[in-house]
């Protein structure tokens, strides 16, 4: 083959061994264009896996707690029998304190001894004799909890080693600590409290139950509003109602409406449901209403998406032999739609589960010690707990709120996974 | 059937032939026998507008009982848009507006009283692309005689069931499997299952659009068997593409054109003897 | 279709809720963050020793839990409202109007408001003089001084030749924030005073005066770090050049790694807020509504127990949680008008 005849070979036709140059250059792009899709996820794995090992590793340790055993005597001394309640149970713990350390007799020594353990110890005995009043009279070894300070130490976030007077726990209290540890009677247990306690000033004390709580009640009422309501709203736009200005209309402001700054869905929701309607402040049953509110527009999106991607052949099929309108939706297309449709309520209910702006408004941002016990019981959320354990300057809510966020990422992974599972059972298969 | 421009009227007609009088029916434009004795379906100047494009102008045909009527012509003349008049299936579309009369047993389909649920019991419908619904093959039969309470019980409704299935000749193949899904069988079996699925309700017409133009040759030629089995029983109105189904399929033929019917006849004089140039080109082959 | 009886159940739910709501057995506070911390702990030991329900607690700022508590008498409206400063006459005057005649005014004690740095950085001598020259938008010329320039200075050498060089970056509250406001009054108002040339304009013109005090600059020296006080602990660890402004609370839990600058010769010590030599302090307040304290079960015993020695004394729980504890003679006094619910005077 000579020169020439390459040559005119190459114009006439494209050379399969040798690309052109220009083919060479479109390869190049398309390569290009994988790298940075390819480069774009890796980045946000990345992120995602660094938020993750970011929270675990500062959360974990919330899962634990520092307790310390005392033998408490239930001397039959404190008890009044018509009245265990009003008991002085502080002074048990502090009996247990000085018997163990009968050498601290110093007023201020006892003073830094009892602050070692949590306000909370005394509560933990009330809630056992009342439990069991036969422990009156008896001697007990009770795993008590530790004070936040003495937690942090423990846990090592507090220095040992720096100077005495910048440390929340003094050479003194270290000695006693130590000296506790070495009896076995220090340890870091499992953090029950954590998991069955509502809010608490003290770190040590604090627990999440009230904020899940508080969460499924708003979200169940969210839930039951905002999936017939928006299912039906969708269902009414995208099937029945007639293509004019003023459908468009709706549509144009639905669509605006997923956009709206959730602290809006707020005020909106102090208007009408509080100052209207008078519904109690700080209540899932409000919260739960603004909620709704603010996924709605996302379910009928979402909603309507469904129900469009159902193919007309469908519908043909039914309406072909004679069934109604109505018939043909609920029997044929819902059917199909609703995995679809499920998918986009998951995201307005993660979307809301993550919400405290419009959650502010209406009173939800608050200190509720109390775990809810029903719709109308005032009720913190998880993201309002995270955010008011952020701002909280004891050191010990630093790991809490980290916790709290493992549980709000645990909660929102079982209602995705919940979602999938719904999702497969509704599928209908091709 | 005899060959005439304008046809024997039944007396339920007679009115209508009165409000057509003034137009001479030797100029309407369609050519050959678009009227027939004792017909189950008469259209007597229909037009159908898609908002304001005239589709169809002034078609006027009959629809024979127990025979095939077939529809050709090229893409875009309105054979579809027609059929789908038949079963007010144009009713889904917003914009579409249908003018004229279309009598079932003398009704007029559009009267403001007749109700589209009972119609379209009675004229079913098939269509291009098989559209079994994603259920159970025994669902798929059985959901027309269950919205139209056709059944008191579940014995009567397999039976429904069972020979509808037969009728369509898919009882052989399917009655091992009838809970399994209707989209899990082949597209020629799925189209039998929506043939099966339109005469479980006992329809006195089956519509069906291009009902083989998305299977393969074999199962094609089992659903022309079908047809012929069926015309026993049913009036059928097909639209078709092939003309040699056109003429394996039909007693009667119909050609459109851009909106307008041009020639009717027996099918196998139309193929044969086109009176029409339109029909004649067509036919040969010119364009289409 | 099981969709419209979700409709019915949820609109049943919200009728049957309607009874449960007529009476509220839990007092209702809402109110300054300042207070919060302490409010809340007062609440939970409240809860926790009586059994009642625990007294719930909106962190609403002082302006917003006024506007609340002033709305009305009745089981929707707060029972008390925290403060981080005195009301003012005319939220007094939105009470009177809407019928909330008595008020109990109720101080509890001080908050410091400090100026911080990581342990690890040098300790900071500072006069309210050079903070507001630091961090005002707007400062006399000092060629000129009855100019006003953009704030030309960049170290804090620049601001005082005795400070170090290092760069003027302070992290502090946004505006919406009481401390800020405090902040805003007890420092850079009280340092603006300070210069002759201010001094004279405050006489002059004192809209144009408060809006050199108030305006905070711009251009990066001063970073608005959001309403969370840990989040600027933290970054001042990160950054032991930067400094921070926050309330005395947050400086007593982390003294481990951040400490307070002196200003004007005083350090932020407990004890030197206590007895007012630490120039940047406020007392704290709440309010209660009297009407609502026979209505409302708890509120008698929620006052007690903040009013008792074992919480707002020098060595009550609260101290622990960083509030400054008032004089015994003042405690006193105030505990005799809160036990006996003497009102405020409504002007």
């Amino acid at each position: 083959m000579n020169d020439n005849g390459t040559q005119t070979a190459m114009n006439a036709r494209p050379d399969l061994l040798a690309p052109a140059s220009d083919l060479k250059r479109r390869y190049r792009t398309d390569k290009w264009f994988q790298r940075i899709g390819l480069g774009a996820i890796a980045l946000s794995l990345a992120f995602i896996a660094l938020l993750f090992f970011h929270i675990v590793r500062e959360g974990h340790s919330a899962f634990v707690r520092t307790n310390i055993m005392l033998d408490i005597d239930f001397a039959e001394k404190h008890f009044v029998k018509e009245n265990l309640a009003a008991a002085d149970y502080t002074a048990l713990v502090k009996h247990a304190l000085t018997e163990t350390f009968p050498e601290v007799v110093d007023r201020r020594d006892k003073r830094q001894l009892f602050s070692l353990l949590s306000s909370g110890a005394a509560y933990q005995l009330r809630e056992m004799v009342l439990a069991n009043p036969r422990l009156i009279g008896t001697r007990q070894q009770v795993w008590l909890p530790a004070d936040d300070d003495v937690d942090m130490l423990q846990k090592g976030k507090i220095d040992r080693d720096l100077p005495e007077e910048n440390r929340r726990i003094n050479d003194r209290q270290l000695s006693w600590l130590d000296t506790l540890a070495s009896q076995g009677r220090l340890e870091t247990q499992f953090n029950t409290a954590f998991f069955t306690g509502g809010d608490s000033r003290e770190p040590e004390l604090a627990g999440v139950l009230g904020a899940v709580k508080g969460t499924m009640l708003t979200l169940v009422i969210t839930l039951m509003l905002s999936f017939p309501v928006g299912v039906a709203a969708a269902i009414y736009l995208e099937e029945f109602a007639p293509q004019n200005r003023w459908t468009d209309l709706i549509e144009v402001n639905i669509n605006n409406l997923a956009a709206v700054p959730s602290i809006i869905f707020g005020l909106l929701g102090l208007a009408v449901f509080i100052n209207f309607f008078g519904l109690p402040r700080s209540t899932p049953i409000v919260g739960g209403l603004v909620l709704a509110l603010l996924t709605l527009p996302t379910i009928i999106i979402a909603g309507r998406a469904a129900l469009k991607s159902v193919p007309p052949s469908i519908r043909e099929a039914a309406l072909g032999i004679g069934a109604s309108k109505m018939q043909t939706v609920v029997h044929h297309v819902l059917p199909l739609a609703l995995p679809g449709m499920l998918t986009g309520t998951i995201i307005g209910m993660a979307h809301a589960l993550g919400e405290t702006a419009p959650l502010l408004m209406i009173g939800m941002v608050a200190f509720i010690a109390d775990v809810p016990g029903s719709i109308g019981d005032p009720a913190a959320v998880l993201p309002v707990q995270i955010y008011l354990w952020a701002d909280s300057p004891e050191r010990g809510f630093t790991e809490k709120t980290s916790a709290a966020i493992i549980i709000l990422l645990a909660f929102l992974m079982t209602m995705n996974s919940l979602a999938i599972y719904l999702r497969k059972r509704f599928e209908i298969k091709w | 059937m005899t060959e005439q421009t304008f046809p024997l009227y039944g007396g339920k007609a007679a009115s209508l032939q009165e409000r057509l009088g003034d137009a001479s029916p030797q100029e309407r434009k369609t050519v050959g026998t678009p009227f027939v004795d004792d017909p189950r379906m008469t259209c007597r100047e229909v037009d159908v507008f898609y908002g304001g494009k005239q589709a169809i102008s002034k078609v006027s045909i009959d629809i024979g009982r127990n025979q095939v009527l077939a529809m050709i012509g090229p893409s875009g003349c309105g054979k579809s848009t027609f059929l789908r008049c038949l079963n007010r299936m144009n009713d889904t579309v917003g914009a579409c507006r249908v003018e004229g009369e279309i009598r079932l047993d003398g009704i007029n389909i559009y009267d403001p009283t007749v109700d589209v649920v009972p119609l379209r019991a009675r004229v079913g419908m098939v269509f291009q692309k098989p559209n079994p619904f994603p259920k159970s093959i025994y669902d798929n039969v059985a959901y027309g005689p269950r919205i139209h309470g056709l059944t008191k019980d579940k014995n009567e409704l397999d039976e429904i069931v069972e020979t509808s299935l037969h009728k369509a000749g898919l009882w052989e193949e399917v009655k091992d499997r009838l809970r399994e899904p209707g989209t899990g069988l082949s597209g020629g079996q799925q189209q039998r299952l929506c043939i099966a699925r339109a005469i479980a309700v006992s329809p006195e017409v089956i519509l069906m659009d291009e009902p083989c133009s998305a299977l393969d040759p074999i199962a094609t030629a089992k659903v022309e068997e079908l047809i012929a089995e069926l015309r026993t029983q049913y009036s059928i109105v097909i639209v078709t593409h092939a003309m040699q189904q056109a003429s394996r399929v039909s007693q009667r033929t119909a050609y459109f054109h851009l909106g307008d019917l041009i020639e009717v006849g027996p099918t196998e004089r139309i193929f044969t003897n086109p009176r029409h140039k339109l029909t004649e080109d067509y036919i040969t082959g010119r364009f289409g | 279709m099981n969709v419209s009886h979700l409709v019915a159940a949820a609109g049943l739910t919200i009728l049957m809720a309607g009874p449960a709501m007529a009476a509220r057995d839990y007092i209702s506070i809402v109110g300054s963050s300042t207070v919060y911390p302490f409010s809340t702990v007062v609440a939970e030991q409240y809860g926790k020793s009586s059994g009642a329900k625990t007294p719930k607690i909106e962190s609403t700022g002082t302006g917003g839990g006024f506007k609340l508590f002033c709305g009305g008498v009745g089981v929707d409206h707060p029972d008390i409202s925290n403060a981080s400063r005195a009301i003012k006459e005319s939220e007094m005057k939105t009470c009177a109007d809407n019928g909330v005649k008595e008020i109990v005014e109720v101080k509890i004690g001080y908050d410091g408001i400090v100026l911080a740095n990581a342990k690890a950085a040098p300790e900071f001598k500072v006069s309210r003089k050079d903070i507001f020259l630091a961090l005002a938008k707007e400062v006399p010329d000092p060629k000129d001084p009855a100019k006003l320039i953009a704030n030309p200075y960049k170290t804090w050498k620049e601001v005082n030749a005795e400070l170090p060089d290092s760069k003027i970056e302070v992290l502090g509250p946004p505006p919406t924030s009481g401390t800020r406001d405090a902040f805003v009054e007890l420092v850079m108002e009280v340092g603006a005073e300070k210069i002759d040339s201010l001094k004279a304009m405050k006489k002059a013109d004192a809209k144009a005066f408060a809006k050199v005090f108030q305006t905070v600059r711009e251009d990066g020296a001063y970073v608005e770090a959001g309403e969370n006080d840990n989040l600027i602990v933290q970054k001042l660890q990160a950054n032991p050049k930067a400094m921070g402004i926050f309330g005395f609370s947050f400086l007593d839990q982390n003294a481990d790694v951040i400490k307070g600058s002196v200003i004007d010769g005083k350090g932020p010590s407990y004890d030197a807020i206590a007895d007012g030599s630490y120039p940047v302090s406020r007392p704290l307040f709440f309010y209660v509504k009297k009407a609502h304290v026979e209505v409302i079960p708890g509120i008698k015993g929620f006052l007690a127990e903040f009013t008792n020695d074992k919480a707002w004394g020098k060595d009550g729980y609260l101290a622990d949680k960083g509030l400054i504890a008032m004089p015994d003679a003042e405690r006193k006094k105030v505990a005799e008008s809160v036990a006996n619910l003497t009102p405020m005077a409504m002007k």
